[in-house]
């Protein structure tokens, strides 16, 4: 935290750097496109906290009927049986498979959610709530970008499942609608990754910063 | 504040000048439209959400929460949501939730059943919720109806399936066997229908059952179609051998029940008739033309006697028509109310009133078929143990009217049922006449008769084959060889000779009376003539006399050949019938043995007749005669040597002479009566030659009689 005070940032020092091509700009250029690729030159995305709420919310929406409807919808000869992922994993729990369990537990239901509180903490503590150092919030930033991808593993699943398990009469397995709607709630929750601004972390470290936040009010506020 | 100061004006201005849309960035769009997807399907969802049913079933084994379907034609229109007990714990209450397709269509007349696999004689059905769990099945029309919520679920599936037409009836059995439950109505070996299963009446006395026919069978189903149970095996015996009968596999499981329209003229059926179910074909068919069975009167018999042969079931007769039925059979001491210890008989008696023309039809009625058989007991009428087969042994019970019966009454205090009088029983000992008969068939001496044929047989044997018989036709042929010898001898052959030589000798006398005439002539005898002529008149008149005596002795000879031709062989031949019959009658005597002994004499006796006849003066008496015509020829020579005197009277001679002469000539009498006895006895002759022949030819004749 202390060496953080003694940092200056190119926004404190009146410059910006094009996005794309690192190319420094004074920050009076803020709004023009960089003369070097063209790119729009933004010192800070204004609306990078509406994106990222705004897709964090979408993918929670997504998230609810992902758990309440069935993801696999396995039909034999003698039985159709639609299982909801927590559903499954339970079931799997009661056979005995407990690292089945737990991996799917982890993957599906773990790792979703604590993003959904990563993205959701990084969100707030861009306006001060929370005491998290600012390394350790880009070290979780960055996790969270990471591991989004692998969230897919249960699509992935299904999908391979889908595609296997086609014997006709015998058994079949089909996705059901959570798989879809646990697809989108992947894809909106990286979206919502993508779209923070991991430049604002840093922004709140010093007094000293200026028109760090977009919405002056709330700098206002929190000044006293 | 510092505000103003640190930040640049321009990036103020820029700030304050953004619009509202330029400030809000335009991913909001998409948790607004997510939202938007989310509550349209969430509408849509609660929109399309059926109506929830709730029905009502005994129990509710293999039914669970949002799996188990409802199905209709097969096709799922609803889940079950919701399985609970009912508050008061008797039943339990299914909530499905069906379609909003079919949620008008499921009005009051909407039945539901739970489908599971049900393994019977007739096969196996629901096999594929073995697998999958039982699902509900409903059935309900097609036409729109008020909807309904709460329906009362079937135990079971109805008979008829969703969408099959037929005609649906109830069988109501009046039989021993009453009804099978759950069998195949069948129908010239097709099965056409399929009956339920059997309950109980209300009654309690009689079996229900539902039953449908199919379509188009169900036409087949008029007023006047009886049914009855097939055992699906008959065995019968008869001149070809026992013979073994099968039905389906399944009827011979579980029974079937067949039907017949025997007469025409019924009524089609409806919905809901209730036809009776008969234990047999027979009584099916009978049934056509008898009234129906209605309820029966029991009461009770006691009786006295060994009533070995009455069984329940026993029929109960009136006059030879069956008005009722032994139902029951049990001992009974009661010495208080008899006097001893005896052990009685107590039968239970079914009447039907309706057989006797009573009806039953109401409580007060009924009053009247009690009041008129207390009339009638006290008419008389007793019950009676009657033997109902002779063979078998069995009785029956006979109402019959006693004249002069013991004084008795229907004893309407009879614990449990009135008691009805009886009389004792007339039984007949059928082993006891049969074997009378067969001893009367014993004692027929029918070894005595065998042996008295065998003798009679053996007598007539010995009879023919005696040397007195087979000496008979010899005897016979005895006598027509003297027969022969007399027809042949040298006296009867010369009978004609001799009468030619009488006719020359009077040719001769012709002559001679010529010769005298000439004489008379010369010597004018006529006045000697005269006499003479007298003389010879008288003379030729007892030469005529004379002559005409030969006729009658032929005459006496063709009676005697007449005689012979007919008496003595009619005789023989009566005798020889006679004889037979003789024979017939005491073949054994030995009377019938000498026989043709005595016959031979009667022969012998006969022959000597005709030796009689052969050594009689019948030539004589013609020589005889002759020689006195001739004596009288000599007298006429003497008498013309006084012709002259006689030439007068001549004339008148001559002409007596030539009348005579002319009676002599040609067919004088005497020749015809000649020839007649002649032809007699060659007549006689050729009988008895066609006597011996025919004896010669057929031997057996003379035994025969014919």
């Amino acid at each position: 935290m202390t060496h953080s005070h003694h940092a200056i940032s190119a926004r404190s020092a009146g410059h910006l750097a094009c996005e794309r091509c690192g190319a420094v700009f004074p920050l009076s250029q803020e709004g023009q496109p960089c003369t070097r690729c063209d790119h729009n030159l933004r010192s800070r995305d204004m609306r990078s906290m509406q994106k990222v709420w705004a897709w964090w919310l979408v993918g929670v929406m997504c998230y609810i009927p992902a758990n309440l409807e069935p993801m696999l919808r396995t039909r034999t000869l003698v039985h159709t049986s639609e299982d909801t992922i927590v559903a499954g994993a339970i079931a799997l729990m009661h056979h005995g498979d407990y690292g089945v369990a737990a991996i799917i537990l982890i993957a599906s239901v773990g790792i979703p959610v604590a993003k959904f509180a990563a993205v959701a903490y990084l969100a707030l503590s861009v306006r001060g709530v929370g005491k998290m150092a600012p390394g350790r919030r880009q070290h979780l930033y960055e996790l969270v970008e990471y591991i989004g991808r692998w969230s897919m593993i249960d699509v992935f699943v299904v999908a391979i499942l889908s595609a296997l398990v086609q014997l006709n009469v015998a058994a079949s397995i089909s996705p059901g609608p959570a798989a879809l709607t646990f697809a989108l709630s992947v894809i909106f929750t990286m979206l919502a990754a993508q779209s923070f601004d991991s430049r604002l972390i840093w922004d709140t470290l010093g007094d000293d910063v200026q028109n760090d936040a977009p919405d002056a009010d709330l700098q206002k506020k929190e000044r006293p | 504040m510092s505000e103003p100061e640190n930040t640049p004006d321009e990036i103020l201005v820029e700030s304050a000048g953004r619009s509202i849309l330029e400030r809000v960035s335009i991913v909001w769009l998409v948790p607004l439209g997510a939202l938007l997807i989310a509550l349209a399907i969430a509408w849509q969802h609660w929109r399309d959400r059926g109506a929830l049913i709730e029905i009502i079933f005994e129990d509710a084994a293999g039914i669970r929460v949002s799996e188990t379907e409802l199905k209709f034609r097969d096709v799922t229109v609803g889940v079950v949501e919701s399985v609970r007990l009912q508050d008061d714990m008797l039943h339990v209450a299914v909530g499905v939730r069906i379609d909003n397709r079919v949620v008008e269509f499921v009005d009051e007349d909407a039945v539901f059943w739970v489908v599971r696999p049900e393994v019977s004689a007739r096969g196996v059905t629901g096999l594929d919720t073995v697998l999958s769990g039982v699902y509900l099945e409903g059935e309900w029309d097609s036409q729109p109806g008020t909807p309904q919520d709460s329906f009362e679920g079937r135990d079971t599936a109805p008979l008829l399936s969703p969408g099959q037409k037929g005609l649906q009836i109830t069988l109501r059995g009046v039989g021993d066997e009453g009804i099978t439950g759950d069998a195949p109505i069948l129908y010239q070996g097709v099965e056409v229908g399929e009956i339920g299963p059997a309950r109980i009446a209300e009654d309690g006395n009689t079996v229900l059952a539902d039953a449908v026919i199919y379509a188009p069978y169900d036409r087949r189903i008029t007023s006047t179609t009886r049914f009855w149970n097939t055992s699906g095996f008959s065995l019968s015996f008869g001149p070809n051998g026992a013979s073994v009968d099968f039905a389906t596999i399944s009827s011979l499981l579980a029974g079937g029940i067949t039907f017949d329209t025997a007469a025409s003229g019924g009524f089609p059926a409806e919905d809901g008739d209730v036809f009776e179910l008969y234990d047999a074909e027979e009584d099916a068919r009978a049934s056509l033309f008898a009234r129906a069975e209605g309820p029966s009167i029991d009461m009770t018999l006691i009786f006295d006697t060994n009533v070995a042969g009455l069984r329940p079931d026993a029929p109960v007769e009136l006059a030879g028509l069956k008005v009722g039925r032994i139902t029951n059979l049990t001992g009974l001491v009661d010495p208080e109310r008899f006097g001893d210890a005896q052990v009685r008989l107590l039968a239970t008696m079914a009447l039907q009133p309706e057989r006797l023309g009573l009806s039953t039809e109401d409580d007060a009625e009924g009053l009247d078929v009690m009041q008129y058989l207390q009339q009638a007991v006290a008419g008389g009428m007793r019950a009676r143990l009657t033997n109902a087969s002779l063979l078998t042994g069995g009785l029956k019970v006979d109402l019959v009217t006693l004249e002069g019966a013991p004084a008795a009454e229907l004893d309407m205090n009879g614990v449990p049922f009135p008691v009805f009088p009886t009389a004792p029983a007339e039984l007949t000992d059928v082993a006891a006449t049969a074997e009378s008969v067969f001893n009367r068939v014993n004692n027929l001496p029918i070894e005595e008769l065998l042996q008295s044929g065998i003798d009679f047989l053996n007598s007539a044997t010995s009879l023919v084959s005696s040397e007195d018989v087979r000496g008979t036709p010899e005897d016979l042929r005895g006598l027509l060889g003297d027969i022969r010898g007399i027809v042949g001898s040298e006296k009867v052959q010369q009978v004609p000779d001799q009468l030619s030589t009488l006719m020359t000798e009077l040719t001769g006398t012709a002559s001679e009376l010529n010769k005298t005439l000439a004489a008379i002539n010369e010597n004018e005898l006529v006045a000697h003539l005269t006499s003479t002529i007298q003389t010879l008149d008288e003379t030729a008149a007892s030469a005529k006399t004379a002559i005409d005596g030969v006729p009658e002795l032929l005459d006496q000879a063709n009676v005697v050949v007449a005689k012979l031709n007919t008496i003595p062989v009619e005789r023989l031949s009566d005798d020889l019938s006679g004889l037979i019959q003789a024979t017939e009658a005491l073949i054994d005597t030995p009377q019938a043995r000498n026989l043709p002994t005595d016959m031979s004499a009667a022969l012998s006796e006969l022959a000597l007749v005709l030796e009689e006849l052969r050594n009689g003066g019948t030539v004589e008496n013609v020589n005889r005669t002759l020689q006195s015509a001739s004596n009288a020829a000599d007298r006429i020579a003497d008498a013309s040597q006084e012709l002259p005197a006689l030439v007068n009277r001549v004339n008148g001679l001559v002409a007596k002479a030539q009348g005579l002469l002319g009676d002599y000539d040609g067919n004088s009498a005497v020749n015809r009566d000649v020839r007649n006895a002649l032809r007699a006895v060659t007549e006689a002759a050729r009988a008895l030659d066609g006597l011996a022949s025919t004896i010669e030819r057929r031997p057996n004749s003379l035994i025969l009689g014919r």
